[in-house]
């Protein structure tokens, strides 16, 4: 087995961070984040390797909270528009857990499939490489297996890292991940080790019917009784690894301007305000539903998964408490639709 | 802090009579240290209800839902959250009638989103704090100043030092230093809105920031919309900020968003003051910049 020693980590990421973007796990300041590599302070940042995972999923890397589009500027009677791509620099994605693997398989299902090719999002993807970092030991709020997740083998990755006694274990899946292999192979060793094995899951849920259920219970009153201590900010939306709506907005000075798009949230009255005024989601209570149906009915009726990972996160940082575990559990208990 | 039972006993016979509609309090979630805000509408679902070392939310806010409506509500409200239902009495945003105001008396309560973070292995921690939460160890009104019954013993304010010691210092920086700090706060925000509704003094039906027409502040997270973002939210808390503290608490970047509040306390206290916001309620009175006159002084315009 290949093995990456837990002395050479920084030297790795030092020779990778020549040739691409090598964005890793940090506690930067109090926040936790996935930060490039080239912006490492020692006096301020902290390498997370070994944490169970950071508050903000790498989901940024690939879809940019705001992303330039365009720029246009008149002259005369004319408009002239530029749109040239900017240079996309090749990014690493290294020690990202199994559940944040599977968010950015969802976003490529979104954004490159079912007929519709996102440009700005492949131009990102093609030129990213995933360095996995495999999960035995499941936190309190974890459920991606119950999601289907596997933590220990996640299926998009280019290079899965497995911690082991002594470092991790470097177990290369793609030829994109032989590709940057070869860069830092005089730094990996031989070694034979043994894997940890997986602990147990101490927070379970079982989706199977649920999507099915949902159907009919549009209007069950849990809906009520759930998003009554949501407050409606985007906070889940934002930090979930998962949720990709973005809005396409404009600035523009004078003769000059750009367009360009954004993260939204569906927890904002501004996402369904519509032109005459009138706004189908006027409270929390539709807003909320939206956000579970989508992710657990919408998107399986269409993707054939639901889309949560059972990341945990919004869980953990809910300042309402707002549960999709309780959610999913009620509609599985629940009569109506069976 | 337990008031579980009492309220309970309350709850009960406000709804079994028939005197309120629902009773805005807490139930527990999931784990131990997870309470969360709950609305008990029947006399059955009050054996729901809790109110614990875990019952920090400041409910006030959850009455904006129900502004436009009849229901008449009871709300339990520790003695910070009691100053969000002045201002909200202040603002006309719900009659007095439609209140029953169960005060409680707090000797500081935990921070359940700080045990869920600590808990949950996204933090790196040796032993989980399981102290006061941050905003309770600088607690200035730990009795309710409005209720129509009172629990508990009074209290004694926990907040000791000059709590603008640190808004003296940042105004000693000079400029530039200054927009190097607040640079370095602001360029995290990620704009989830999570300070502005948690507030209960952001009771505007429609906020500035949802504005599109025109758009007032740009959606971009880019330091000079971050900067609009949080500069108008700070100045419109001017005189309105009740300091309960639930804007910090709940940023998910831990932006010290009451350091911006105070620093607007400071600023109103010195130019129209002595004035605190949401101390009293006196029907008729009107805090300072909520009103227009004539003669208002703008020989800065």
């Amino acid at each position: 087995m290949k093995v990456l020693k837990f002395g050479k980590i920084e030297q790795v990421l030092d020779r990778l961070a020549q040739q691409a973007e090598v964005y890793v796990p940090m506690l930067r300041g109090q926040q936790t984040g996935f930060y490039s590599w080239n912006t490492y302070d020692e006096g301020y940042d902290d390498l997370m390797f070994d944490i169970l995972n950071v508050y903000q999923s790498p989901k940024h890397v690939i879809l940019p909270q705001t992303e330039m589009m365009y720029r246009f500027r008149q002259e005369g009677q004319d408009v002239i528009i530029d749109a040239e791509a900017q240079e996309i620099t090749p990014k690493i994605i290294m020690g990202i857990r199994s559940c944040d693997v599977r968010g950015i398989e969802h976003l490529d299902a979104v954004f490159l499939t079912k007929g519709y090719v996102d440009e700005f999002y492949k131009a990102r993807r093609d030129k990213i490489t995933i360095i996995a970092n495999a999960c035995y030991n499941p936190g309190t709020n974890c459920f991606c297996a119950s999601m289907g997740v596997n933590p220990t083998d996640p299926e998009a990755a280019d290079i899965i890292m497995r911690e082991v006694e002594v470092g991790y274990v470097w177990d290369v899946k793609t030829e994109k991940g032989q590709a940057v292999t070869k860069q830092i192979e005089d730094l990996l060793e031989e070694e034979e080790v043994e894997l940890f094995p997986l602990k147990r899951f101490l927070r379970k849920v079982d989706y199977e019917g649920v999507a099915e259920k949902l159907k009919d219970m549009f209007d069950d009153p849990m809906w009520e009784k759930y998003s009554e201590p949501c407050q409606t900010c985007g906070i889940c939306t934002y930090l979930c690894p998962t949720c990709y709506c973005f809005d396409i907005q404009v600035k523009t000075w004078g003769e000059e301007g750009y367009r360009f798009r954004c993260w939204d949230s569906c927890m904002y009255r501004e996402y369904t305000q519509m032109a005459g005024g009138h706004n189908p989601r006027e409270a929390a209570k539709e807003r909320f539903r939206n956000r579970f149906l989508h992710k657990l009915q919408f998107f399986t009726e269409r993707y054939g998964q639901p889309l949560c990972t059972g990341c945990g996160r919004c869980v953990v940082v809910c300042p309402g408490g707002v549960n999709i575990i309780k959610i999913i559990d009620t509609v599985k208990e629940a009569k109506t639709g069976a | 802090m337990n008031y579980t039972e009492k309220i309970r006993e309350i709850a009960a016979r406000l709804l079994e009579n028939g005197q309120v509609d629902m009773v805005m309090a807490w139930e527990k979630g999931d784990l131990e240290y997870q309470t969360i805000p709950f609305i008990a509408r029947t006399v059955d679902e009050v054996s729901r209800i809790v109110c614990d070392e875990y019952s920090i939310h400041n409910l006030s806010n959850y009455l904006l839902r129900y502004r436009d409506g009849k229901e008449k509500i009871a709300i339990v409200v520790k003695g910070c959250d009691s100053r969000g239902i002045v201002r909200l009495l202040e603002d006309n945003q719900i009659a007095r009638d439609r209140l029953y105001i169960i005060g409680i008396t707090c000797d500081g309560v935990k921070d359940p989103l700080r045990a869920m973070r600590q808990h949950s292995g996204f933090e790196k921690v040796e032993k989980p704090e399981d102290g006061l939460a941050a905003k309770c160890l600088d607690c200035r009104q730990p009795n309710p100043v409005i209720y129509d019954e009172l629990l508990g013993e009074e209290q004694t304010p926990r907040g000791g030092e000059d709590r603008f010691a640190r808004i003296a210092e940042i105004e000693q920086m000079s400029a530039d230093e200054r927009y190097k700090f607040f640079e370095s706060l602001f360029s995290t925000c990620i704009r989830c809105y999570a300070c502005r509704q948690a507030c209960v003094a952001c009771n505007c039906r429609t906020c500035i920031f949802d504005e599109t027409r025109p758009q007032w502040v740009g959606r971009e997270t880019s330091i000079s919309d971050n900067f609009m973002y949080h500069l108008v939210r700070a100045s419109h808390m001017a005189g309105r900020c009740v300091e309960c503290g639930e804007c910090e608490r709940v940023c998910p970047v831990n932006i010290p968003l009451m350091l911006v509040n105070r620093k607007l306390i400071k600023d109103v206290n010195e130019f129209f003051g002595p004035y605190e916001a949401g101390m009293e309620y006196v029907e008729g009175r009107k805090p300072p910049l909520s009103v227009y006159r004539e003669n208002d002084p703008d020989d800065f315009l």
